[in-house]
């Protein structure tokens, strides 16, 4: 029931973003239950729009779909912008708490499941002719979440737009340092193991 | 019982071999498909028949570097090494040695000639390279002229000749190629002076290159390689009077740019067909640039990197054939630049080449020059197969206007190549002339045709609109009745709230 007033809320929020992500704080109007709902829909969202929208539209190989990628290709970046935003709002007077950056964050994707998951069935009935429509709703929809994680980063941290429009370049570039550190622990695990695994063959092979 | 075993096994031997024997190309044909990937096909064409010089018995064809075939099914090859031109008639017996001429009252002879070309009134003409100069000689090898050198303020004083390959069209221009230059083709009037250079390729930098440049020094710069435009290595001539150039000296990256954009404009074209103007004309409406290979390693693996093309050979309703030197495969593309076929490829078998260098065609068939290892010319003798026939027939049906005649080639395509895209657009276009609207979506599928799949589609959809027009009108009209109920009992509520 509270997941469903929550995903309730996200109608309001969308055209109210100041307001609403302000009620979305303080006034407890959104949950993590609900925002869990709201990613695993945009992954839901981005599988079905590989594999079901038109075939006008759709220029994927569809013998190459995976499912799993897909999935990681939604929640692993949502993953990271909430570590590198909380790892950097927190030593940059942030007022934002973990819980706060994942409910923000997660509301402010949902014009990309809104607009997108109702595409996906018209991109069914309509022809080449009529594509530009389709190609504006779905720069439309990247748009407007843009500008909602730029809201709802600004009003949860209770920064200026400038501080938000640095953070946010920071946030991304921290992205990447993550990205770079886990492939390096990665690589030095292997390295380990493989090690490991050596002496054990060597000693294995000897007695 | 042991001679009943041995009877039935040898039985199934035979049946095995003979099987076997039918499937003789020692190369696995196939085509890329709208992905880009490669997929098997049946062969078009295979070989059935290899000569070499001492086959026809005038020696070894030393370094032979074209081969041409007139209209009257003449051969004439160009045999380099032995500063000589071969000419051969169309059952591969030698007709005639043309190793000398008069001119002047004063025997001639040629130096390393590279280039042969056959006018349709049978005039010979010769790009005499060593020699700096092209001869003209009658049917018969008596001299008719000589055109040398070009003179012109443009061209440098230091500039050496190198004729290597040339056309003559029916107002007896000729456009030469010539080693070194860059600046497109030499177009020579009838009169044999030099009047301009056409066709030139485009110059191709990237943003990235042009940034780079701002930052260097002026010796920096003086030591990059200049942007030049890529040289044409040959020349051939459709019966319509337009040209076809190939090059083979465009860089890897830009060809992979190409493949990865579908690229349909001519900024990289390694085969062009130019009109009188010099202007790119070829249709390239394929899934992907006509540019040879589409998935090859850049580098580094055995044979990595482009196609490269040195001969172009032409045929009807804007068929050309295009020959790979690096990985010894012909690709054949119709006049919309699709891929039909690609064959050969590199080998010591009766069929592969080590350096070929020129491709013809003689009646329906292929004829390859292969310069081979020891560096003799040898020539193979491709004939088509009932499925490459087929093909040829759909496509050539299709430009005839001919439609029925093309479906029912096409459909008999895809009884021997079910990855035929061609086969399926072809099939698909038909249903789309028979109004058979669904039936064409799903074909336009089969070939990842979009376009057509969305004229296909817009025309069923106004069908399907049509035929439930009463249905869709019925459910608007009881939706928005039951709408206005419904805020009238609302608003009735509130009323007595």
């Amino acid at each position: 029931m509270e997941v469903l007033r929550g995903l309730r809320y996200v109608f309001y929020l969308i055209f109210h973003p100041f307001n609403g992500f302000w009620d979305l704080k303080h006034e407890k109007k959104g949950n993590l239950g609900s925002a869990f709902v709201i990613v695993g829909l945009l992954g839901v969202t981005f599988i079905l729009r590989r594999q079901a929208t038109g075939f006008i539209f759709n220029t994927v190989n569809l013998l190459e779909l995976n499912i799993f990628v897909e999935i990681m290709s939604v929640i692993l970046p949502f993953a990271l912008w909430c570590v590198a935003n909380w790892s950097l709002t927190t030593l940059l007077d942030g007022e934002g708490s973990i819980k706060d950056i994942i409910i923000t964050s997660a509301y402010a994707l949902a014009p990309l499941v809104i607009i997108n998951l109702p595409l996906i069935l018209v991109s069914n009935v309509i022809t080449l002719d009529e594509g530009a429509f389709y190609y504006f709703f779905i720069s439309l929809s990247v748009v407007w979440a843009g500008a909602l994680m730029l809201v709802g980063t600004s009003v949860v941290h209770q920064y200026s737009m400038t501080k938000t429009l640095f953070c946010t370049v920071a946030i991304v570039i921290g992205m990447g340092l993550i990205i770079f550190i886990g492939l390096l622990f990665f690589s030095l695990i292997q390295q380990v193991w493989s090690f490991i695994y050596t002496v054990y063959k060597e000693i294995s092979l000897r007695l | 019982m042991k001679l009943r075993v041995c009877l039935i096994l040898s039985l199934i031997l035979i049946v095995l071999f003979t099987s076997v024997a039918m499937a003789d190309a020692p190369y696995g044909s196939y085509t890329y498909d709208y992905w880009g990937d490669p997929v098997p096909a049946p062969a078009p064409y295979v070989p059935t028949r290899l000569l070499d010089g001492d086959a026809l018995g005038i020696g070894p064809l030393t370094g032979a570097s074209d081969l041409f075939i007139s209209d009257d099914n003449k051969i004439y090859i160009a045999d380099t090494g032995n500063n000589r031109i071969v000419v051969l008639n169309s059952s591969w017996k030698v007709e005639r040695i043309i190793d000398s001429f008069v001119k002047n009252g004063q025997q001639d002879t040629f130096n390393s000639p590279q280039g042969v070309f056959v006018t349709e009134e049978d005039a010979l003409y010769i790009a005499d390279t060593g020699n700096a100069r092209i001869i003209e000689l009658t049917s018969k090898g008596e001299f008719v002229r000589e055109i040398g050198p070009p003179k012109a303020d443009i061209i440098p004083a230091d500039f050496e000749y190198k004729p290597t390959a040339l056309v003559v069209d029916r107002a007896k221009r000729l456009y030469v190629i010539a080693q070194g230059v860059n600046q497109g083709i030499m177009e020579f009037d009838s009169e044999g002076t030099f009047r301009t250079y056409m066709g030139a390729p485009r110059v191709s930098a990237n943003l990235f290159q042009y940034f780079v440049r701002l930052f260097y020094t002026d010796e920096q710069l003086s030591r990059t390689i200049d942007f030049v435009p890529t040289e044409y290595n040959n020349i051939n001539m459709d019966k319509d009077g337009f040209i076809y150039a190939t090059t083979s000296s465009i860089s890897v990256y830009d060809i992979q740019g190409a493949i990865a954009a579908r690229a349909t404009d001519d900024r990289v074209a390694p085969v062009r067909k130019l009109n009188a103007t010099g202007t790119d004309i070829l249709r390239r409406r394929g899934y992907f640039p006509p540019v040879g290979d589409i998935t090859f390693y850049s580098r580094g693996y055995f044979e990595g990197g482009q196609s490269m093309f040195y001969d172009v050979c032409l045929d009807d309703y804007g068929i050309y054939s295009v020959l790979d030197n690096r990985r010894g495969r012909i690709f054949t593309y119709d006049g919309d630049s699709n891929i039909l076929f690609i064959f050969g490829g590199k080998g010591n078998r009766l069929g592969q080449f080590n350096n070929p260098v020129a491709l013809s065609k003689l009646g329906e068939n292929f004829i390859v020059l292969d310069r081979s290892i020891s560096g003799h010319g040898q020539i193979t003798v491709f004939e088509p197969t009932d499925y490459g026939r087929l093909v040829i027939k759909a496509v050539s049906s299709h430009n005839e206007g001919n439609y029925q005649e093309a479906t029912a080639a096409w459909q008999e395509v895809l009884k021997y190549n079910a990855n035929s895209e061609l086969a399926y657009i072809g099939m698909g276009k038909s249903y789309l002339d028979q109004d058979e609207f669904y039936t064409a979506m799903e074909y336009f599928k089969l070939g990842n045709k979009r376009d057509y799949y969305s004229k296909a589609f817009k025309l069923y959809r106004k069908e399907v609109i049509a035929d439930y027009f009463g249905l869709i009108v019925g459910c608007i009209v009881l939706l928005s009745v039951a709408l206005y109920i419904r805020s009238k009992i609302k608003s009735r509520r509130e009323v007595d709230l």
